[in-house]
């Protein structure tokens, strides 16, 4: 994310999800240059873990040549609870459906924003590349 | 209906439940009291199958068939509810897309045909006015920022849902305002038939005032030791359960 001008906003959201032995990283270039002023940037960086022996990695890179710009960073890693599990699956769920609307649930800040041809199919590429990663 | 023969339950290695006998009959609603630790949520742990919650003697039969072989997926599907007593949040998930996946992966298991977004809609309207669940939460992410009562009418709701032929209710009433509690226990009224059992979990009489047990179980210390009519948990609450187990020695 490049800022250039007064007063220019930008909001990042990265969701990463690490399913086996998956590592991810999120790598974030913000820069803000010396005639941006007032410029702001919002950047959040969550991290779902299914298992544990994968990882997420934050490296959030700032550049910035106005002091009077403004940017805040919020990361979060959580991991599906066996708790969440049990819930969905005393309510009938399998495992599988349940992992699903799990991970579903915690994409879908970033789906919503997809136009619905591209959100209907990331929504079911995430349901296969699961299904190999979970079965 | 449920029928369980000296159940013993081990959590981390730890006897909780140390033999207990327990038949409901359909149509029945059975309370269960006892002080803290008791082995109340384990109880209920263990008949949804929960993992960590190994039984180590004893057997279940739900319906006739061996409860304990289900895996906790098949139990639900089986027309076994539990109400949680807390309730778990799952973010970005709407309440009421949950409850569609639920209901219809029960009804596909009963060999029916899932229910469509019209009927479905209708007939979440009409459960959620019983337990008086505003529109906009059936909306909102599962549990996701409820409040304690939210959170336990929404269980409530999910009963109705789901139509469940043993629910097991633990401590619904924990956290719940005196208006809370009527809401939730008239819910609970409301969904009393012939076709359905209820095992009520409670620490108070209060509950009970409103949701009235055909029999009340004393649990402590991991093996029922009194059961009586209603009358039972009104004594209950005079003497305190020391009382109560101490004259059970005697």
């Amino acid at each position: 994310m490049i800022h250039l001008g007064k007063n220019t906003k930008s909001t990042i959201i990265s969701k990463g999800i690490s399913a086996g032995h998956g590592q991810q990283t999120y790598r974030g270039g913000v820069k803000i240059s010396r005639g941006a002023t007032n410029a702001r940037n919002y950047t959040q960086c969550d991290s779902l873990l299914i298992g544990d022996k994968c990882g997420a990695h934050t490296v959030p890179y700032v550049d910035v040549r106005n002091s009077t710009a403004k940017l805040e960073h919020e990361a979060t890693t959580s991991s599906i609870g066996e708790d969440q599990l049990f819930y969905c699956l005393q309510r009938g769920l399998s495992e599988e459906d349940a992992v699903s609307l799990i991970v579903n649930g915690f994409a879908k800040q970033v789906l919503k924003e997809l136009p619905m041809e591209f959100a209907v199919e990331a929504q079911k590429l995430l349901g296969v590349s699961l299904e190999v990663a979970v079965g | 209906m449920l029928k369980i023969e000296d159940l013993h339950v081990e959590v981390e290695g730890k006897p909780i439940l140390k033999g207990i006998d327990l038949e409901v009959a359909a149509g029945q609603v059975h309370a269960i009291m006892g002080p803290n630790g008791s082995g109340k949520s384990t109880l209920s742990y263990a008949l949804a199958g929960r993992d960590g919650y190994e039984v180590t003697k004893g057997r279940v039969l739900y319906k006739g068939k061996d409860l304990l072989a289900m895996p906790p997926e098949m139990r639900a599907a089986e027309g076994l509810f539990l109400g949680f007593q807390y309730p778990v949040a799952i973010p970005g998930v709407s309440n009421i897309y949950f409850l569609k996946a639920a209901l219809n992966a029960i009804r596909k298991y009963r060999g029916e045909e899932p229910l469509d977004a019209i009927d479905f809609m209708k007939l979440s309207k009409e459960k959620a006015a019983l337990v008086q669940l505003p529109d906009e939460l059936t909306k909102r992410s599962v549990n996701d920022g409820f409040s304690g009562g939210e959170k336990k009418r929404n269980e409530i709701f999910q009963m109705a849902m789901l139509e469940p032929s043993l629910a097991v209710l633990d401590e619904t009433d924990s956290g719940l305002d005196i208006d809370a509690l009527k809401v939730v226990a008239e819910g609970v009224n409301a969904l009393r038939s012939p076709q359905r059992a209820m095992l009520v979990i409670t620490h108070y009489q209060r509950l009970l005032d409103h949701i009235v047990p055909d029999v009340v179980h004393v649990l402590i210390d991991g093996r029922i030791v009194r059961t009586g009519d209603k009358d039972l948990a009104k004594q209950l609450e005079k003497e305190g359960y020391t009382e109560v187990r101490d004259a059970q020695q005697l």
